[in-house]
């Protein structure tokens, strides 16, 4: 067995799966028995002055039979008094000293705001504190929330405010619903954030009805944005954790989040930067228990690769992640069809003729039988005919070599450069 | 004439060159592909190609890095 168990920034928990800031987190009776489960951490849905919720505040899109590819909620931060939530806190972290609760924070941009919140949680025992710079619906109308984590300068202060007084880790969470996640993930950093989590959720959308036009979801006939989130969001996530884990200006762990469903996942982000993970959406759809497939599976896929623990794996993809400009221009892969598997449905043919490179073809053997065949010159090895292929292994992406050495359109640029510039020396 | 073929007609042409001792002297990359001139290294013959096949282009770059491997 593995040692699974993780250190963010101080906070340590005895696996990397911690419930996110959410529905899940909302009381002391759920993140008890989530850590009787077997999660190692809760996140606890963010506190502030209390709020007032809507009534309808989920949606989610279900994709060509599977449930929840997406979620979308409107739900605000927590809607019970501090001293209640303070208490069960303290009750919980008595019951599980073990296992890391982490307070999720928002407030208006004040400085003494922030540190009477900070001071009143910090009271009660917390392992450490997450900043809500994410939330893209309700409290951001209200200038916290996203509004906050939409602008660096904002970030950067408002962890400063809490760095004066916090005694525990500080985990600034960021908002995707900005054009460069490093900005504001650097702004953090300069405010002295110990680590930073991503993703909050998406803003979003999730549908009209045909039949009323009103909203998915809607409230007595009117909608509103929501933040979207669940396994359609991984791949956005999965970048800006990428994005700022090779940044050379943020250096602190980041707590990865978005669509994390499973201990693929999981590894996933660790091997792309994440310390740990948060997850919310899944444990939504399936309960707390799913916690122990991702414990189980996470220990099988370590113990099958001889890695003695989990923190060794952290980081281990963000050298293989860059800019475009430096893949390699002269790396060539082709399709090739495997007709002993093919089931000749055609969908590689459709797609391939219709919207790629028109390299493959439709042929008749001797007894009349249908086959295809890619034309391996003129294949561009897009990717696009396996992944509509329906049947495993019928078609391979297979490696060229290439007789020209390595070269990155970085590379290429530059001596293209020099040539226009200063004109190559020909006598060479 | 498929991308392929097409690539195969345009470094016969810039191979032509390179054969007979000729060097990439400069490149102007435009709307319709590439201008490449190349200069034999007596200094006194200079020839022309336009280029316009993406693996063409790929081809000389390489080539040209090879002659001169600036950035490596």
């Amino acid at each position: 067995m593995a040692d699974l168990r993780i250190n963010l920034a101080g906070i340590k928990s005895p696996n990397p799966f911690w419930l996110a800031s959410a529905p899940p987190t909302n009381s002391g009776y759920q993140v008890q028995r989530a850590f009787e489960a077997g999660w190692g951490g809760a996140v606890w849905k963010t506190l502030g002055d209390p709020i007032l919720n809507t009534s309808s505040r989920f949606a989610a899109i279900s994709f060509n039979g599977q449930r929840v590819a997406g979620f979308n909620n409107i739900e605000l931060i927590t809607d019970r008094p501090l001293d209640v939530n303070l208490k069960e806190i303290y009750e919980t972290k008595k019951k599980f000293p073990n296992h890391a609760i982490v307070a999720s924070l928002m407030v208006e941009p004040k400085q003494e705001k922030w540190h009477e919140i900070v001071k009143r949680v910090e009271d009660v025992g917390v392992d450490g504190l997450e900043l809500n710079f994410g939330c893209p619906h309700g409290m951001a109308e209200r200038g916290m929330g996203s509004a906050s984590g939409q602008v660096p300068a904002l970030v950067e202060k408002q962890t400063l405010w809490v760095k004066e007084v916090a005694k525990t880790p500080v985990i600034v969470k960021l908002t995707p619903n900005i054009t460069d996640i490093t900005a504001t993930a650097e702004a953090a950093c300069n405010g002295g954030a110990d680590a930073i989590s991503m993703i909050n959720t998406i803003n979003s959308l999730m549908g009209v009805d045909l039949d009323t036009w009103n909203t998915i979801p809607h409230v007595a006939g009117k909608g509103a944005h929501g933040g979207y989130c669940g396994p359609a969001v991984k791949p956005i996530a999965l970048n800006m954790v990428a994005e700022c884990a090779r940044h050379s200006q943020i250096n602190v762990p980041i707590s990865g989040i978005g669509g994390i469903s499973n201990w693929r996942d999981a590894v996933e982000f660790m091997l792309m930067g994440a310390t740990g993970v948060q997850i919310c959406t899944a444990a939504m759809h399936h309960g707390f228990r799913i916690v122990e497939d991702m414990i189980e599976g996470l220990n099988h896929y370590l113990d099958g690769k001889g890695i003695a623990a989990v923190s060794d794996i952290i980081g281990k993809s963000v050298p293989k992640y860059s800019d475009w400009g430096n893949l390699d221009l002269n790396y060539n892969i082709v399709a090739k069809i495997n007709t002993d598997v093919c089931i000749n449905c055609n969908k590689c043919y459709i797609a391939c003729e219709d919207t790629s490179h028109q390299c493959i073809e439709m042929l008749s053997d001797a007894s009349g039988k249908n086959y295809l065949r890619v034309w391996e010159e003129d294949c561009v090895g897009c990717n696009l005919c396996a992944i509509v292929c329906p049947v495993d292994g019928a078609i391979e992406m297979i490696e060229v070599p290439n007789e020209m050495p390595p070269m990155t359109w970085n590379e290429r640029q530059a001596v293209i450069n020099a040539v226009i510039t200063s004109k190559v020396d020909t006598t060479k | 004439m498929t991308e392929h073929q097409q690539f195969l007609a345009e470094r016969d042409k810039i191979d032509f060159f390179i054969q007979k001792g000729f060097r990439i002297q400069s490149v102007n990359e435009h709307l319709d592909g590439a201008t490449v001139e190349f200069v034999h290294p007596n200094g006194d013959v200079t020839e022309v190609l336009l280029i316009s096949n993406a693996n063409a282009r790929k081809y000389f770059s390489s080539l040209l890095i090879k002659q001169n491997p600036i950035g490596k």
